[in-house]
Parts: structure tokens; sequence; C-alpha cells
């Protein structure tokens, strides 16, 4: 198989996850109790017409998909009717055409209003990612090299402690100390701002930034730390580094050109993996500190019961996730030359 | 019949317990996680006694009893309803320890069950499965959690069945590639082989060996699911009836605490969490350290310093004498007992363009002898006497900067090159280039650089359009030459071939031996050649050091070795393999092992398998006897016949 064809069939995984995820947020939706939009249309209390009229409304007058009227209750319906007039397929139809629903809350569309979200929250996975990498590399690096030292028990301690905090208990506790030395409590700006030179907004964002950034970077930080550690320790252990230390090289040079690239080949799968599970942590990181992203997003979405943008955000996040897998598996296999040949 | 196996089943099973806890018993890691665990545990089981307020007292709470400060009455202060905070944090516990157990239950039952058919059964439900879970591990689960709670009614079950739904992706992973490995283990495939029924095979064979790694991912899942849980209700999505340590900080957050400054509604339930998510991840630590003990040194954890040898006498450059190894002698400490003798009183001299052959089984301290003259032993091992004089400098005594122009540019090693001695992500030409860079700072590096890389490779019959080949791409024969061509990239005056034949086959080992021999005439190098047979010297080396169980037996020039062999080992040895002009000639094989370095017997350490053993033998060790002048065996034989 050449690269080519390795390319091909990766994408063709991500867009079958992609198929998966929307396919499962569709009918999440319609099979679970608690959407209003369905609580709504069977309100005993409401007039026939107006219920016909939220049904049109909502698109809930279309079967579900061929066969099926309702999921829940289940009610089986005509297969005669067109597929491309089911709901299903409106739902995609529009997702093609970008379209995401209307908030309930604020009846803006839900595209437009997570996508000024989606780079808020870009921006702070962005950077805790970075500072967590290098950071979580460094220390890693160095545990590894000082084995069996003070240090190298104190980064392995400290990491496991970083590694069980919870990470929206980090953000309350920092932001606690935050508040009693006036680092701002809420928000991405402070309100006027946008009327202030450049170069003060960005350091008005940065000040905004600095305490959700430090607790990303310290809860990832502590995982980063433990698998460079133990991945550059297998490394060394291995014999081509007793072939590279035969041949004169000194600790430096081995590290550097014969270690390194090896233990960060793990890494780089295990950051992909762990894109998923760095979302929870966005999320929680965003309530505590009212950052207007997509985490801030889906927390406000369950408490106003505003379905469709809780839904689109879900989706959002989940196809952000895929894709930046995809760009992982992409660059482990540019990265690892045994992964072209096979 | 059957009883019987069953009983011995058994207490082998409580033999494998036993010792685990021995084991575990010494990782302070692993205990004090387990300590940890307890203490929350005896609070959530007695928490009525413990807790100093009755849970349900809120309604008579009033304004003055809100986020008061803790004081005697309430130990930890009171909460945004009055609340005492120290008992809350007593039954919280309860919740969050209920939710973690029973939601890791649901996911360690679906993980396992789908890792164990994934893995056993292969093929398309392994193919189906490992799909289907590759796309779950995608998906962010708390978002997905917090979908499906959020459209359901937020109750405790609830809860516990969605993290457990959702959390089984990691263990389906472990759970396969476990019984993968398991299930081509010998008492299993000959379970197969009598035609035991599948049941029988997982639950007797596969279970028990996948059990142990299933508690490590358990532990890891609880912690998972309790951090879960309290994200969950930190976000509003909890039971409000049940007040775990999520729920008490969503209220406490939600409810001002931050602006009355009460750090104690915010700083106890936390505390909780992390004690019990840190508890769990320490134990298991401990417990997959206890399973999977790991070295924690590799190559570059700084060695011991050689023990300066009083008997080593500066050493006189004797005329064509390269290395002249005096004495030598390694240990390997062992923390707690006594060192492992590796090597013991270890001498010979290697000439100008002379090929010795270093002959034993494996584990006679062959490699360490190797490894020790160039000093590359593993940090456990020491230099505790002797010299190795290298052109008048004792390399035991060189700094390290000094010993670095030593190693490759004056003599250097040939690994197994047929396992990992090379680097798989750097192609072999580069790697061949670099020592060149590094020892030979002069030449130029451009295009001849290139060329002599090419020319390096062409010595050892390797076509150029290789160069730029990962290894992998190499089979072992070429591999191994590779490692040759590298071996030589800066004229090296000595190489030592360390059991460079071993893993290939007959033909590309014959290839080999006639390389090195050829190059040995043609570049004028002095070769220690070590391997394990006998026969594969024989045609091309000057002298044998026989070695046996960490000493020499015997060390002679290659014809006083095959035919006048003193040491009953060698003799074995000779007798151990075919001898073509007398085809008719019965083998024989030595019964037996060597001795293990850290339990050798008290006399000769060849005489538990030594065929003329008696009864000095078995006491004394015999001392190294000079038979003439290029003819060494140590053996109580000998001392009786001289």
């Amino acid at each position: 198989m050449n690269r080519y064809q390795i390319l091909l069939r990766k994408i063709g995984w991500a867009l079958f996850t992609i198929l998966f995820v929307i396919i499962l947020n569709f009918f999440l939706f319609r099979i679970l109790p608690g959407d209003p939009a369905r609580a709504g249309v069977r309100d005993p209390r409401l007039k026939k017409e107006s219920i016909e009229i939220l049904r049109v409304r909502f698109g809930l007058d279309k079967p579900i998909i061929n066969c099926f009227e309702s999921l829940n209750p289940i009610k089986v319906g005509s297969c005669d009717v067109n597929p491309l007039d089911t709901q299903f397929f409106i739902y995609v139809r529009n997702l093609l055409q970008g379209e995401l629903g209307f908030s309930y809350h604020t009846n803006r569309p839900v595209g437009e209003l997570l996508s000024e979200r989606l780079w808020n929250t870009v921006l702070l996975i962005g950077a805790g990612q970075i500072l967590a990498i290098i950071i979580g590399v460094i220390f890693g690096i160095v545990a590894a090299w000082k084995a069996r030292t003070s240090i190298d028990r104190v980064a392995v301690i400290s990491s496991l402690v970083a590694w069980s905090l919870p990470t929206f208990w980090l953000g309350i506790i920092l932001l606690f100390w935050g508040s009693q030395n006036g680092f701002p409590l809420a928000g991405k700006t402070t309100p006027g701002m946008s009327s202030m030179p450049l170069l003060q907004q960005w350091g008005d964002l940065a000040v905004h930034m600095f305490l959700p950034t430090l607790t990303y970077t310290i809860i990832y930080m502590a995982e980063y730390t433990l698998i460079m550690r133990s991945s550059l320790m297998d490394v060394l252990s291995e014999d081509y580094i007793l072939t590279a230390k035969a041949k004169g090289l000194s600790n430096f040079q081995i590290l550097k050109d014969h270690a390194l690239k090896n233990a960060m080949l793990p890494l780089v799968t295990v950051i992909a993996i762990n894109l998923g599970f760095t979302v929870a942590g966005v999320v929680q990181i965003e309530t505590v500190f009212s950052w207007p992203g997509l985490g801030s997003a889906i927390f406000e979405a369950v408490n106003r019961r505003d379905f469709p943008v809780l839904q689109g955000a879900f989706l959002l996040i989940a196809v952000a996730v895929i894709f930046a897998n995809f760009l992982a598996d992409l660059t482990y296999t540019y990265l690892d030359p045994r992964v072209q040949t096979e | 019949m059957e009883t019987v196996v069953k009983n011995n089943e058994s207490s082998s099973q409580l033999g494998v317990r036993q010792s685990f806890w021995q084991s575990f018993k010494k990782n302070s890691i692993g205990l004090v996680g387990l300590v940890m665990l307890s203490v929350i545990f005896i609070l959530a089981v007695f928490a009525p006694f413990i807790a100093t307020h009755d849970s349900s007292s809120s309604a008579s709470a009033e304004i003055g009893d809100i986020y008061n400060a803790p004081n005697l009455e309430h130990w930890l202060g009171t909460d945004d309803a009055g609340q005492d905070v120290f008992s809350n944090f007593i039954f919280g516990a309860r919740i969050s320890l209920i939710v973690g157990f029973f939601a890791a239950f649901i996911s360690l039952i679906i993980g396992g069950t789908l890792g164990l058919v994934a893995g056993f059964f292969g093929g398309r439900a392994d193919n189906v499965i490992m799909r289907f879970t590759d796309i779950m591990l995608v998906i962010p689960d708390l978002p997905l959690i917090v979908v499906i709670v959020a459209l359901t009614k937020p109750s405790l079950l609830n809860i516990i069945f969605v993290i457990g739904l959702l959390g089984w992706t990691t263990t389906a992973r472990v759970v396969r590639s476990q019984t993968l490995a398991v299930k081509s283990r010998k008492f299993v495939l000959r379970a197969r082989a009598i035609g035991a029924g599948k049941r029988h095979i997982i639950v007797r064979h596969i279970l028990p060996l996948v059990m142990p790694i299933l508690v490590v991912q358990a532990v890891l899942v609880v912690s998972g699911a309790i951090l879960s849980e309290s994200a969950l209700s930190f976000l509003g999505l909890g039971d409000p009836t049940a007040l775990s340590w999520g729920q008490m900080l969503n209220y406490a957050f939600g409810r001002g605490a931050m602006s009355i400054g009460a750090w104690w509604a915010l700083v106890v339930p936390g505390f909780g969490i992390v004690w019990v998510v840190l508890g769990l991840t320490l134990l298991g630590q401990g417990l997959e350290q206890t399973l999977n003990p790991r070295l924690d040194t590799h190559h570059l954890t700084p060695g011991r310093p050689a023990v300066q040898s009083e008997a080593a006498k500066p050493s006189v450059e004797k005329k064509g004498t390269i290395l002249e190894v005096q004495n030598l002698s390694v240990n390997y400490v062992n923390e707690g007992k006594a060192p492992a003798r590796a090597v013991e009183n270890v001498s010979f001299t290697l000439k100008e363009g002379e090929l010795i052959g270093l002959v034993g089984e494996s584990g006679c301290g062959k490699t360490t002898l190797m490894l020790a003259l160039l000093r590359l032993l593993p940090s456990a091992g020491q230099v505790v006497n002797g010299s190795v004089n290298f052109r008048g400098r004792d390399l035991t005594q060189l700094s390290d900067d000094e010993l670095n122009k030593v190693r490759w540019k004056e003599i250097s090693i040939v690994f197994q090159g047929a396992m990992n001695a090379l680097n798989p992500v750097r192609t072999v030409g580069d790697q061949i280039a670099e020592a060149i860079i590094k020892h030979m700072p002069e030449f130029p590096r451009d295009l001849r650089l290139q060329a002599r890389v090419i020319d390096l490779l062409d010595l050892v019959g390797i076509a150029a359009d290789h160069k730029d080949h990962f290894p992998h791409q190499y089979s072992g024969g070429m591999r191994q030459r590779a490692m040759i061509a590298m071996a030589l990239a800066c004229n090296p005056q000595v190489i030592i071939a360390d059991e460079p034949t071993t893993a290939l086959d007959v033909m590309i080992q014959a290839q080999i031996l006639e390389l090195l021999d050829s190059l040995r005439k043609k570049l004028g190098l002095s070769i220690i050649f070590v391997t394990h047979d006998l026969g594969v010297v024989a045609e091309i080396c000057d002298k044998v050091l026989v070695m046996y169980g960490g000493v020499t037996a015997e060390y002679a020039d290659v014809d006083t070795i095959y035919n006048e062999p003193r040491h009953p080992y060698t003799q074995e040895l000779i007798k151990a393999f075919p001898d073509l002009t007398k085809p008719k000639k019965k083998l024989s094989s030595i019964p037996g092992y060597p001795p293990r370095l850290d339990d050798l017997p008290a006399g000769c350490r060849f005489a538990p398998r030594c065929p003329a053993a008696f009864d000095r033998c078995h006491t004394e060790q015999p001392a190294l006897h000079q038979l003439s002048e290029n003819h060494i065996a140590s053996c109580h034989l000998v001392e009786a016949s001289k």
C-alpha cells in the first residue's frame, strides 16, 4: 500500500466517523425524551391548530425516516414516503448547507452563534495545549534523564497529583486565588476595550486568558510528563542507544539524535487520543471562567434547555475532534518511516 | 485424579497471589493509595456514626447559618443552605463512591466482554468491535454524557448508566491486546489442540490471565467515573436529591461562595474528589508496577566507577600487543543481596591482526566482558578489579570524554544487528555517516562523505541504492553487514564482534564470517569474536578463550584447544559439535545449565555438570594453571597431572 492509498483510507475513515456522529446526534435527540419542541406538541393545554403550527415549524410533521413516523413513542408509518422528505434527510441537507437550526433562547441561527464561540475555544485549547506539551515534554525528558533521582520522584508524584485534580475544581481554586489578586473573574475582554489601541486589547485578552490557560496547562501537562518519561525510558533502554553510546556519542547527542524522535512518536498518538478527553476539560474550564467558547455554550444550552444549540455544539466539537485526530494520524505517518511502507 | 490436578492448580494460584502481595507490599506508591482509599471507605461506610450533623437538618436553617466559617460547632463550616460541610462531605463520599463503582462495573463488564470476544475470536468479530471502539474513542465523552443526561432525567441511576455505558472503550482495547497475547501461549494452544471447548478455554485459561490487567484497568475506570460524575454535577446535571461532592461544589460555586469568600465550601468537597482519585491513581500505579516490573534505569544512567585495582601494573607496551586485559572482574550490584559475580579474573591479550574467539554458553559472562572493555555496562555493573590496557592506557580509568574518543574510533563493536541495534527511524547511510562526522571532523561533509558511506557499504556487499533505506527495509543478514560497515567507518584497530551471526541462518552466517576474516586480512584489524558456538570460530581464529560461569576455563591457541583440550568443559564443547571427518561419531550435549551468577557453587563453577568432578571440585575453586607459554586452564585435574 502506498502513501496515497493510506491517505485515502484515513480520509474515508474520518468521513465515516463523522457520518456516525451525525446519525447519533440526530437520533439521540429523537429517541430520548426531554426535547421541549416535542414535549410542546404533546402539551394537552394547547389547541389543535397551535400544535399543528408548532409541528410544522419544527419540521415534526414529517416522518423521522422511512417506515417510522416517530421513535419516541415508536410509531410505525408508511415506508412509501419520499426519503428526501423525512426529518433525517432534511437534517442532513440542512447540515450540508451549514444550517444547524435556530436557538430556542435567542432565535439566532445556531451556526452563527457557535462559529463565534468556536474560535474562542480553539484559542484556549491551542494556547493550553502548546504550553502543556512543551512543559510536559521538558519535564518528562528531565525525569527520564535523571531517572531514580529525587528530581524524577518529585516530577512523577506531582504529575500524579495534578492528574487526579478535577479540572473544574482546579479552575475554582485558581479563580479564588485570582479574585484575591486582581485578575478578571469572567469572560474574554473587559467591556469597552474595543475602542482601545490594539496592543492594549491584546494585553487585556492575555490577562483574561491567563487563569483558564493555566488551569488547562496544569491538568494536561501532568499526563504529557508521565507519558514522555515512560516513553523516553523505553527508548533509552533500546539496543540502538547502546550502539550510539559505543559510537562515542555524548549523552546529549544520543538524546538529541537517537532518542527524542523515537520517544515523541507515542506522544503524538496520545495527544490525538487525548483531544476527546481534552474537550471534557475545556467544557469545565469555560464554565468556571465564563469563557465564551463552545464548552460554556454547552453549559448554557443545558441550563436553558436550548436543544438546537446543544445539538449543534456537540456536533461541532465531535467533528473538530475527529478532524484533529485525523491530522495527528497523518503526522504520525509522516514521522515514523516504519508506517509508510507497511 | 481430577481433584488432584485441581488442587495443584488452586494451590499454585494461591502461591501466585501470595507472591503478588509480597511484592506489592514493597511498593510504597501502591500502599499509600490503598491506605488513602481505605480511609475514605471507612468514612463512607460509617458515615452516620462519624457525621456530626444530620444531613437533612436544613429545614430549620436561618440566614445566620449560611456560610459560617469553620468553628467548634461546624468543624468545616456551613454551606449555602446552612448545612454542616463536614457531615455533607462524609455523606457525599457515599454517593461519589457508589456512582464511581457501579458505573465502572458496567463499563468493565461491557469493555471486558467486547475485548475478550474481539481478542479470542479475531477475524470479523474483532474487526467490527475494534472499529466501533475506535469511533467511540474519538467521540468526546463528556459532551455526549451531558447531551444524554440533559435529554433524560438527571437521576442517580441514569447518571450511573450513562457514564457506565460510555466508559468501556479503553478497557475493551486493553483486554483485547492481553487476550491476544495470552491466546498464543503454549498451554492455551495445547488446550485447543486437545479439543477443549471455547467456553472452557476462555473461562479456565484466558480469564485468569486477563484478570490482573482488568483489575488495574478497573482502578482507572473507577477514578474516571468519579471525575465524570463530579463534572456532570458541577455542570448542573447531577441528581438534585443526592448531595455528591460535585453537587456540593455546584451549589457553592453557583450560590456565591466565591464572592463571600467561603473557601471551605469550595475546598472541602474538591479535596474529597482529589483524595479518592489520587488514591485510585496511586493504587493503579502500584498494581501496574507490581504486575509489570520495569527497570528504572537505562543505557544513559550513570554507571559505577571502576575500582582502581592495586595489582594493575603500569602496562608496558609490548611489541605487537594492542589490547591487554588483566585480571578483569565485573560484578552486578543487586540491591539488598550479594552481588552477581558476572566476570571474575579474566585475562587475555590481543595482538595486531589477531582474531580471538571468546566461547561459552549463554549466560557465561561473555557479553558482560565485552561491554566492560568499553565501559558500556548497565548501571548495575561495576568493574571491581583489573585493567583494560589499550595502547598504554587503562580504559577503566579514562574520563568519559577521553573514552568517547576511543569508542568506535579505535575500538568498535558489531552488535547483534539483526535485532534492534540500528535506530529504526534513521536511514542506515545516515547512521554510518554519523560515526564519521563524530570522529573524523577533518573529513569533508559533502559528496565525499556520501561516497565514503557507499564505499563502506560496498565493502560489506550492500548496493549503493540501499544507503538511504531504513533498517526495517533490510534483511537480517544485510542489517548485520550494515552493522559491520558502520564498525569499519572510522578505521578502528580493534573490532569486537558480539555474536554477530547468532540470529542468522547458516548460509548468511558463513558469509559474515568470511567477510570478517577477509576484512581482517585486508585492513589489518584485530578482532574479538564472541560466540557460543565453538564450531563457528574454529576456522578463522588464532586463539580461543573458553569462558564458563564468568571465569576462564581454558585459554590457548586454536590448535591446542581443538587437539589437546585440558578442561573438561572444553572437551565437552568439542564433543558437542559435528566433525565432518568422523561422521559416525556420536554427538553429545552437556546436561544441565550454566550456574546463576548470583548463586554460584562453592567450588569449581563447572563441577555440578562436570563428568570428571571429584570431591575437591565441589569445595575449592581451581586456580588458573599455566600449562605452557600460551595455554591456561583452570581445573584441579590439570594441577594433578602437572
